[in-house]
């Protein structure tokens, strides 16, 4: 199998990963339950790697770092427990239903308003719709960090400068792009980044989280079982257990802390370069076969390693499904959950098939992969 | 030749796909997982379907009606790409 289905979750962990797991399985008690060994260890490599994801993030310190489910919920969280009524927030065209209907459903309960910064046909914000959309009640910018179906990267300095000259919070939805393109909440004035700890930081599922700025207040939406402060009618007021009720899932947390130090160690920009140049050789390889149109903004490559295609006017799911029955290959068609982005490319009928390229791609499988589509694209 | 048409059973999420496959496998009727096509889906866009095979589709529709399995509906399509590519099941 050749797997190119890599922003809807990396396959391939490092070992590190896998033998951090399977030593958490064997040996970890419950974090903050105790003082004996094993919830020590638990406790600790929770610390780690809340401390790790700091670092890569340059988050203010692991006391700002919350752990969740994925960042579908770390959203979730960040958008109910931010906006009070009268609220009114700007998102983008770029944005995954993980963004959108939380905030659909503020809007439809009365909450806030909305406004949407649209993207041209190549899946481009608008960046001066920002400035143009903001009104007096404004409280937040709510934006993806990159398009999970184009690969477009949002020019996150040029938006947090936005959102610091008004006033307003940025709350980041990072999940295509933490361990897998530079971030750094205080250069780029990011209240919350909320990321996912399965793709990019090549942890395991049902790992994710979010890290607040200093400054920033979010309602916590659960609340119970803390280990500490036991006999306060109140759930803890500090963070992070403010915001974390309930066993961590520990086990699947010292995964996601080994997968963020071997990216530490590798470099986030030397990973950025290795899957960028798989992505570039594949884009380069199809964008001039006859019949296929790649989607997304390739004039430069501050971008993800997403190439976003279709084959003439073939059905996006039958293209996937040839690709995956008779060459092996994974992919993803379809609306990828960003219904936004498909009506803005003007893709929403056929659908698109998607390849992303991780780390533990190679560039033979680049050059399968453009042999399929040359192959696909030639019948008729 | 006659054009190649392929059964899609559509669903409103992959518990009820996987629910039907198995019920479909339980009574010897072939079932393939594939992306549902966009041409169909409307709204279920995202999802699985189960692709069954022409000659069994009365069959299937028989089974399905027999345990009022949940599905969403069934659709045939004329194969896109490559007909008769033989990788049905
Ligand atoms: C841009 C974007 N936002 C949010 C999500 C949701 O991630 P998760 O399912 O891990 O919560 C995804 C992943 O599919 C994504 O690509």
């Amino acid at each position: 199998m050749i797997y190119l289905d890599n922003a809807a979750t990396t396959l391939k962990k490092p070992d590190c990963v896998v033998a951090a797991v399977t030593e958490a399985l064997c040996n970890m008690g419950n974090s903050s339950r105790g003082t004996h060994d094993s919830s020590l260890k638990s406790a600790r490599a929770v610390f780690a790697a809340r401390s790790s994801l700091a670092k890569l993030f340059n988050a203010p310190g692991p006391e700002q770092v919350v752990f969740t489910q994925n960042s579908t919920e770390a959203l979730n969280m960040a958008l109910c427990g931010l906006f009070c009524k009268g609220d009114h927030v700007i998102t983008t065209a770029l944005e995954h239903n993980s963004v959108l209907r939380p905030l659909y459903r503020l809007e439809d309960e009365g909450v806030i308003s909305l406004s949407v910064v649209p993207a041209d046909r190549q899946g481009r914000p608008d960046y001066d719709a920002f400035s143009r959309l903001i009104r007096p009640e404004t409280r937040a910018i709510v934006c993806t960090h990159a398009s999970n179906l184009t690969g477009n990267v949002m020019d996150l300095e040029r938006v947090g400068a936005i959102a610091k000259s008004h006033g307003l919070l940025l709350v980041v939805d990072a999940s295509q792009t933490a361990g897998a393109y530079p971030i750094d909440m205080k250069r780029m004035n990011i209240s919350v980044l909320c990321f996912t700890g399965h793709k990019g930081l090549m942890g395991p599922q049902g790992t994710g989280g979010m890290c607040l700025a200093r400054d920033v207040r979010i309602r916590p939406f659960k609340v119970g079982g803390s280990g500490v402060q036991s006999y306060s009618r109140a759930h803890p007021a500090e963070m992070p257990t403010r915001l974390e009720a309930g066993t961590l899932n520990g086990h699947g947390i010292a995964g996601l802390g080994a997968g963020v130090d071997y990216i530490l160690e590798k470099g986030v920009d030397a990973i950025h370069a290795y899957e960028i140049a798989l992505a570039k050789h594949f884009y380069e390889g199809v964008r001039d076969i006859p019949g296929v149109t790649v989607y997304g903004d390739f004039t430069n490559w501050n971008r993800t390693a997403v190439v976003t295609l279709n084959i003439g006017d073939y059905d996006s799911g039958a293209v996937s499904d040839a690709l995956w029955e008779d060459f092996g290959i994974a992919t993803r068609p379809g609306a990828h959950c960003a219904p936004l982005m498909h009506h803005a490319l003007g893709t929403a009928e056929q659908g698109a098939v998607r390849f992303s390229f991780a780390l533990f791609n190679t560039l033979d499988e680049a050059d399968a992969a453009i042999a399929a589509v040359k192959e696909l694209a030639q019948c008729d | 030749m006659a054009e190649e048409i392929n059964y899609y059973i559509l669903f409103a999420n992959y518990t009820q796909g996987l629910a039907l496959q198995e019920l479909l496998k339980s009574e010897g009727l072939r079932a393939r997982i594939a992306p549902t096509p966009r041409a169909v889906q409307g709204e279920l866009s995202c999802g699985m379907s189960l692709l069954v095979l022409p000659e069994e589709i009365d069959a299937v529709r028989e089974c399905i009606a027999r345990h009022n399995a949940p599905h969403h509906s069934i659709v045939p399509l004329p194969c896109q790409i490559r007909p008769g590519r033989g990788r049905f099941c």
